[in-house]
């Protein structure tokens, strides 16, 4: 039963730019390539302030989250709802590796890495095995995230408790300066889309995309819809770790907050509805805006929490295909690159002749 | 051990109440309220800011459960509209996506405009013992007050017409169209019966413990797993799940310390819904 409302929550949520990927590699990565090179020239811009350089870093940050959500939620339809949590298992863990095991920098967030991608993976599992639906696979990643916040809460004797830890790894070499964490995180997003980009155009991307349109129709043609649905996870939630890891690292301390579920989770899902569930760029473009967004937010306090509030019934009310689509359809119907239209007339039944 | 017991019945018991304020709109209509713990953060303040103003108690606890009513009845009206032109998860997903967004207003709201506000009952008198532990009156007032919403709420749908027609619809919703019942008529019913029980457990939890401004999200979280442990619409489950967890969690705290009391909780949850995702009582569709 659940199978068959999947697909009425694939069409309704899911934006459906994935035409998009039948271009061809060069232009993906063209578009990988421009957009990094717009995001350098930011410390040109902001370098002098040391504040709004640790809100742009942030910023990436949120966008690298939002790229493994996207690849998660996305491409695979799987709703979850600890992108904090996963993000902080990566943060928490790649710390305490890092300080308390005395393991390289590197090291420690290859770890982290790996321990994010195999408790994605090991959700995903679960909630394949037991089929759930959208909904409680939302439900039990959440419960998950609840609890990993608690026992970061509780267990205050190795994660420092409400206070959280200070990171002795890392200081003094550039991942501490101003300016070069910032291209490192840059790095990581563009690894991160590079990733998605090719999964997508690759026969992952085509089950993805069956698997997702019909999940049914896909099992009977012969997709593995249990193994993708794992794969997604996996790789989304070790992008969710690394990103996690070498944020910590830049910002020199770990908090329960740094990954809370209402700082970061519904901010994710915000700028992704924002910017277009599904597509490659949406998270970039969510991420830039929110992260603008949220700076000029900053000084009205709990407000910014009703501002949020406002966004989210906004988004999925009226632009629930998100910015990037919707732009996309109004470009191409101020005469576009005609091609585009003759693939949207070869969907529809044609009336008459030619 | 009987003390703690005694304590998880009472916490059991008003688990039920809040639990069944979601089940039933989760049942009937495949509406997931985020919002719930704030419609009950927003009758308390409905109390709090009555009885500053000099209302006595007893009206300003009416005021309150009025309040909560009318929240689901604005919610009904406003952003629930869109949702119920979608059907099966789809309908689940955004209604608990608009639901987290208001959440998000009244949060923001109320922890701008009456910061560190609570609501905290004092109900007199002396400690009784019962069963040889002595259990405060607040405890028992609380008790009382839901025994008797649990007795109110069993009359209902057992009864009467419109529990019956309820039920129906949470059954077979197009069999319930068919001999002439309103599902949306009935959500709506529903939804200020949610609103009502919200505040009804805002007020009891008061006279325990003070229900602050930022409670709105802990207690959607509770009702939530309450609800998922009991089978999402069924509100029978919902009370057996309530007591259940209610003495697992006053046993967990009084043994174990309360931060994991409520990790236990969720592991319970999810344990639920590994094993017997329909839940306790739930029916598996």
């Amino acid at each position: 039963m659940s199978e068959r409302f999947s697909r009425a929550t694939g069409t309704s949520l899911v934006g459906g730019a994935e035409s998009h990927t039948s271009r061809s590699l060069t232009a993906m990565l063209g578009t990988v390539a421009g957009m990094a090179a717009v995001l350098a020239l930011f410390p040109l811009w902001l370098g002098d302030s040391r504040v709004l350089m640790g809100v742009a870093i942030l910023g990436l940050a949120f966008a690298s989250y939002a790229i493994g959500f996207n690849l998660i939620f996305g491409s695979t339809g799987q709703l979850f709802l600890c992108v904090g949590a996963l993000a902080g298992v990566g943060g928490y863990s790649a710390t305490i590796l890092a300080d308390r095991a005395g393991l390289p920098v590197l090291v420690s967030i290859l770890a982290a890495t790996l321990l994010a991608g195999v408790t994605g993976g090991l959700l995903s599992w679960i909630a394949v095995r037991r089929s759930l639906g959208v909904i409680f696979t939302g439900i039990v990643t959440l419960i998950f995230a609840l609890s990993f916040e608690n026992l970061l809460l509780g267990l205050s004797g190795v994660t420092g408790g409400d206070a959280g830890l200070q990171i002795g790894a890392g200081s003094g070499t550039f991942l501490r300066e101003q300016i070069a964490p910032y291209y490192l995180m840059l790095a990581l997003v563009v690894v991160f889309l590079i990733v998605h980009g090719l999964l997508r155009r690759s026969h992952v991307g085509w089950a993805f995309r069956a698997l997702r349109d019909d999940e049914v129709a896909a099992e009977l043609a012969g997709i593995d819809v249990a193994r993708y649905r794992v794969y997604g996870a996996l790789v989304g939630a070790a992008m969710l770790g690394m990103a996690g890891a070498t944020y910590a690292f830049t910002a020199g301390r770990v908090s329960p907050t740094t990954f809370g579920f209402a700082q970061v989770d519904v901010v994710v899902i915000v700028m992704l509805a924002f910017g277009g569930i599904g597509t490659l760029l949406g998270p970039i473009l969510g991420a830039v805006v929110f992260t603008a967004i949220d700076e000029v937010l900053i000084e009205f306090g709990q407000l910014r929490l009703l501002a949020y509030g406002v966004l989210i019934i906004v988004l999925f009310l009226w632009i629930r295909r998100g910015m990037i689509p919707t732009l996309r359809a109004l470009i191409g119907r101020r005469g576009g690159p005609p091609n585009r239209r003759d693939t949207t007339a070869a969907h529809t039944p044609s009336t008459g002749p030619g | 051990m009987t003390a703690s017991i005694l304590d998880g019945i009472v916490l059991g018991l008003q688990f039920g109440v809040l639990a069944t304020g979601l089940t039933l709109v989760y049942g009937l209509g495949g509406v997931l309220n985020l919002a719930y713990g704030q419609m009950a953060v927003i009758s308390a303040m409905v109390v709090l800011l009555a009885m500053d103003a000099g209302v006595p108690l007893l009206a300003a606890v009416g005021l309150g459960l009025l309040a909560g009513g009318l929240l689901g009845l604005l919610l009904d009206v406003t952003i629930l509209r869109p949702v119920y032109r979608l059907q099966g998860e789809a309908r689940v997903l955004l209604s608990l996506l608009l639901s987290l967004g208001v959440a998000f207003i009244v949060d923001g709201f109320l922890n701008w405009r009456f910061p560190l506000r609570g609501l905290s009952l004092r109900v007199g008198g002396e400690a009784v013992e019962i069963l040889g532990v002595r259990m405060r009156t607040g405890s028992l007032v609380a008790s009382g007050i839901t025994l008797l919403v649990l007795a109110v709420l069993f009359y209902l749908f057992r009864f009467t017409r419109l529990g019956r027609a309820i039920r129906s619809v949470i059954e077979n919703e197009e069999g319930a169209r068919l001999v002439g019942i309103d599902p949306h008529h009935m959500l709506r019913i529903i939804l200020v019966l949610s609103g009502v029980l919200a505040a009804i457990v805002a007020v009891t939890r008061s006279m325990v413990a003070p229900v602050n401004v930022r409670a709105g999200f802990s207690i959607t979280v509770l009702a939530l797993i309450v609800t998922v442990v009991g089978g999402l619409g069924s509100i029978s489950g919902a009370f057996l799940a309530g007591l259940v967890l209610g003495i697992i969690n006053s046993i967990a705290s009084a043994y174990i310390g309360t931060f994991l009391s409520l990790i236990i909780l969720l592991v319970a949850a999810a344990l639920t819904i590994l094993i017997r995702p329909a839940g306790l009582l739930g029916v598996r569709e």
